[in-house]
């Protein structure tokens, strides 16, 4: 481990998705100092891996990289990325974080980000910002519109040939970099930790992810983003463009046989627009949606989903219970057929995407003693005039963190979040 | 149609499911592996209950088909237990093709087919070992009046259940003599082979139901038709009915066991829930494999004229009085005529197209 340093702030932001930008911008405005601690390379959360976003169309990161760039330049907000919280203690005069930073191995004062060492390196991996439908170097900026700007360097499949050191202009590649120990104190603390979308393999019937042409949504999302890794919609087993694309609703939510009863609220909505969007990309393509029932409940977005009714999009109400393959990789769903009475039939689909419900990113918040429901989301002991409270004095949440919503509800959270932090910094007798 | 919710709460009297939890998604019909488009299960057995349409349930093929393996119940999002549904159902329906109604009222009342039972059994059991006659001609008369008795019961359940789902709906007799649906209703009568089409299927349920089933009717066919005389006859070893016993009882023990097994251990989907009925039923099949054993091996150590083989034989016969009176007709294990019955009615409702 290397070096230890010590920081100090008003407000410790945990995650860097719509929520956690959200948040600190309005407490950055109000004048308080954040910190904004993120894990991944970059700030921005799923929200910037998105396509568009329901129910405007808007382009996801149009909307989002306003938001990175103006959290990352904001001169009362500092982002730590690439920077993991380990633990969180309460003490008398507010909260002590440990963080961890991981070495990325590149000298991040230095750096100005050239790309030239991406370009030299001979090593090829899979790109997790693509949902592994790209690749990507193994020494690389994550990815186009990231924020900041550094490459991270693969330390496991980096083979150490040298050459991006002996291209990069700076002389600023250290192999030898060390994870560093932070510690931040901080007055407050808002977790916006968001979401994990319930694994490919949740549900033991639908393939157990070894069906190639079965894919999640959020590689859904990627295949029709405009930077996404093809460039157009294909399916992976063939680099066929997809005659017939079906979505499986409630695949991960909703079941308690997968111990997921809840409704995930944002499936059936992202489903629509992505079905929309890939009429829009593939208009001879038939698209059919198997839904247990829509819930459209947001403004405009029963108008959004008749809109969709509308263009063609097939909406077959069916649980699919069971998923396999072809020889040909043509994805298989049986369904009960009930338009007519009941009727098991088995339908053919060539690129099947699971609408995959939202669970917490976590099971354990960093060691404070929050309340959580049955499920693992925060609760608020408040739920219905103080949904960004946690029972612990001076600790917020907000965005899924705390439950599934879409980015609007979550936006909203974060701007309660962010004025129950002003209003306690306030008011609270905290040196 | 009149909407009766009370509907459920009446099934619910046959088994334990949750089926007013199902929101109607139809994940347990396409994960069936016995579900078919011309008889679909079990979501639409569950949107007749609960609708309450009693007729339709009455009226369907359905519940039959289904050879409990659970995999609806185990996928269900709702766990409303579908599985276990159709398995009451198959109880509820017995007890409604019951023309005397005793089923029904020993479904709601288990405890009083339990106490007739043992009183049938305790009266003939005295009454035989005070029975100072030839208790052999005795027991010729009883055993042979059962074929009488059990046919009787069999035929009002098999005309009820006929009329219920075609007469009614035809409006007149219909009768298939097609060779290849009787050929199939025998084969699928004799090895219930829809088992093995459950996805992951269960062998070892497939292997004990069989060994059991087969059994119970060997049992039956011996008793009904008084094919064992041992005050009489002095049994060898290789004798054609000494075989028929042994096997009888090794299949009824060894079946019986595992299902009993499966059934105190709660493993598995198919045999977590049972009506105190099944019980009952399992326990006198016990019974009778067991003292038929033990009647032929005494009677085989110690001949005809052995004191211990009248007693052990008294009290075979008094079991079996029990047994064939009270247990058998009322049974859900009656369902063993239901089941390959249904297949016939099936193909002959396609024949005959009947929707
Ligand atoms: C396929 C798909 C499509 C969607 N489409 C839409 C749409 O069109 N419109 C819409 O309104 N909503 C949509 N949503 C929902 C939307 O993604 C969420 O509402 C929104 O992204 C929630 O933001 P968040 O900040 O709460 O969570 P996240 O975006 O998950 O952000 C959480 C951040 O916290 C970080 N983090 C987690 N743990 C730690 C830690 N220990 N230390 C440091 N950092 C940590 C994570 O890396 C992440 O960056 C969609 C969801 C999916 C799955
Ligand atoms: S040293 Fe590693 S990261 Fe650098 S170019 Fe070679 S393989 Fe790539
Ligand atoms: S939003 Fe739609 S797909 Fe998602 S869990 Fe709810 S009903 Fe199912
Ligand atoms: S799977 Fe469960 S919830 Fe769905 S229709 Fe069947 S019983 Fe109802
Ligand atoms: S128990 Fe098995 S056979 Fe019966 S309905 Fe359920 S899945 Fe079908």
């Amino acid at each position: 481990m290397n070096g230890k340093t010590e920081h100090n702030c008003d407000t410790l932001i945990v995650g860097s998705g719509i929520a956690g930008m959200q948040a600190a911008l309005d407490i950055g405005d109000a004048g308080f100092n954040v910190i904004m601690v993120e894990k991944s390379p970059s700030i921005g959360g799923k929200m910037i891996s998105l396509s568009k976003v329901f129910p405007t169309l808007d382009c996801a990161s149009c909307i989002t990289t306003p938001k990175m760039a103006a959290s990352s330049h904001h001169p009362r907000v500092q982002m730590m990325t690439y920077t993991e919280v380990k633990n969180i203690s309460k003490k008398a005069d507010g909260f002590e974080a440990l963080l961890i930073k991981k070495p990325r191995f590149v000298i991040e004062s230095e750096c100005i980000s050239c790309r030239k060492c991406e370009e030299a390196c001979p090593v090829y991996l899979e790109d997790e910002f693509e949902y592994g439908l790209g690749v990507k170097k193994a020494i690389s900026i994550p990815f186009t519109n990231a924020i900041p700007q550094f490459p991270v360097l693969d330390e496991e499949k980096c083979i150490r040939c040298g050459a991006c050191a002996r291209v990069c202009p700076k002389d600023c590649i250290d192999y030898l970099q060390k994870p560093e120990e932070i510690t931040v104190k901080a007055k407050s603390v808002i977790i916006a930790t968001g979401y994990e979308i319930t694994p490919m393999d949740a549900k033991k019937e639908y393939g157990e992810n070894k069906l190639i042409n079965v894919i999640s949504s959020l590689q859904a999302e990627r295949l029709l983003a405009p930077h996404g890794p093809y460039g157009k919609v294909l399916r992976p087993s063939d680099g066929k463009i997809p005659d017939s694309i079906a979505y499986v609703q409630c695949a991960g939510s909703r079941d308690e046989s997968i111990g997921v009863p809840y409704c995930s609220r944002v499936c059936c909505m992202y489903a629509i627009k992505q079905a929309m969007l890939l009429s829009g990309s593939l208009p001879l393509s038939e698209i059919t949606i198997y839904y247990m029932d829509i819930r459209a409940f947001g403004k405009g977005y029963e108008q959004f989903y008749n809109q969709a009714r509308a263009m063609g999009i097939n909406f077959v109400k069916a649980k699919v219970a069971k998923i396999s393959e072809d020889s040909q990789h043509n994805v298989i769903l049986r369904i009960d057929r009930q338009e007519e009475g009941s009727k098991p039939q088995e339908v053919k689909h060539d690129l099947v995407v699971l609408s995959q419900g939202l669970i917490p990113s976590r099971k354990e918040f960093f060691g404070l003693d929050v309340k959580l429901n049955e499920y693992g989301f925060i609760d608020s002991p408040a739920k219905t005039f103080s949904p960004a409270l946690t029972g612990i004095d001076g600790l917020f949440v907000a965005g899924v963190a705390s439950g599934p919503k879409d980015i609007p509800d979550t936006i909203m959270e974060a701007g309660s979040a962010a004025m129950e932090a002003l209003n306690y910094l306030k008011t609270a007798k905290i040196s | 149609m009149k909407v009766n919710t009370k509907f459920i709460k009446e099934v619910k009297k046959y088994g334990a499911f949750d089926i007013s939890a199902c929101f109607n998604c139809g994940n347990c019909t396409a994960v069936c592996p016995l579900s078919a488009e011309d008889v679909s299960f079990p979501r639409k057995m569950i949107r007749y209950a609960q609708v309450g349409a009693e007729k339709e349930i009455e009226a369907s093929l359905e519940p039959w088909m289904c050879y409990y393996c659970g995999e609806c119940s185990d996928t269900c999002p709702r766990q409303a237990y579908p599985g276990e549904f159709m398995m009451s159902l198959r109880r509820y329906l017995i007890s409604k093709y019951d023309v005397t109604g005793i089923s029904a009222f020993f479904y709601k009342f288990p405890w009083v087919q339990n106490l007739l039972t043992i009183a049938i059994f305790a009266v003939s059991l005295i009454f035989f070992l005070s029975y100072t006659g030839d208790f052999q001609e005795l027991a010729e008369k009883i055993e042979m009046a059962f074929p009488a008795y059990v046919t009787l019961a069999i035929i009002a359940y098999v005309f009820m259940f006929y009329k219920k789902t075609i007469m009614d709906k035809a409006g007149k007799m219909l009768i298939s003599f097609d060779f290849k649906n009787i050929w199939e209703t025998l084969i699928h009568g004799l090895t219930q082979k829809n088992f093995s089409s459950c996805s992951d299927t269960d062998w070892t349920r497939w292997i004990a139901h069989l060994l059991v089933m087969s059994g119970y009717t060997l049992t039956l066919i011996i008793s009904n038709l008084h094919l064992l005389e041992p005050l009489r006859i002095h049994y060898g070893l290789f004798d054609i009915s000494t075989l028929l016993v042994f096997y009888a009882t090794f299949a009824i023990l060894a079946g019986g066991f595992v299902m009993m097994f499966r059934r105190v251990v709660k493993q598995v989907q198919s045999s977590s829930f049972s009506h105190s009925t099944d019980w009952l039923f399992v326990v006198m099949l016990f019974l009778i494999g067991l003292s038929t054993f033990a009647t032929h091996t005494a009677n085989m150590a110690l001949g005809p004229d052995s004191d211990t083989v009248s007693i052990l034989y008294k009290f075979n016969i008094a079991v079996e009085m029990a047994w064939i009176v009270i247990v058998v007709p009322f049974t859900k294990w009656i369902h063993i005529f239901f089941r390959p019955m249904a297949i016939y009615l099936r193909n002959l409702k396609k024949e005959k197209q009947l929707v």
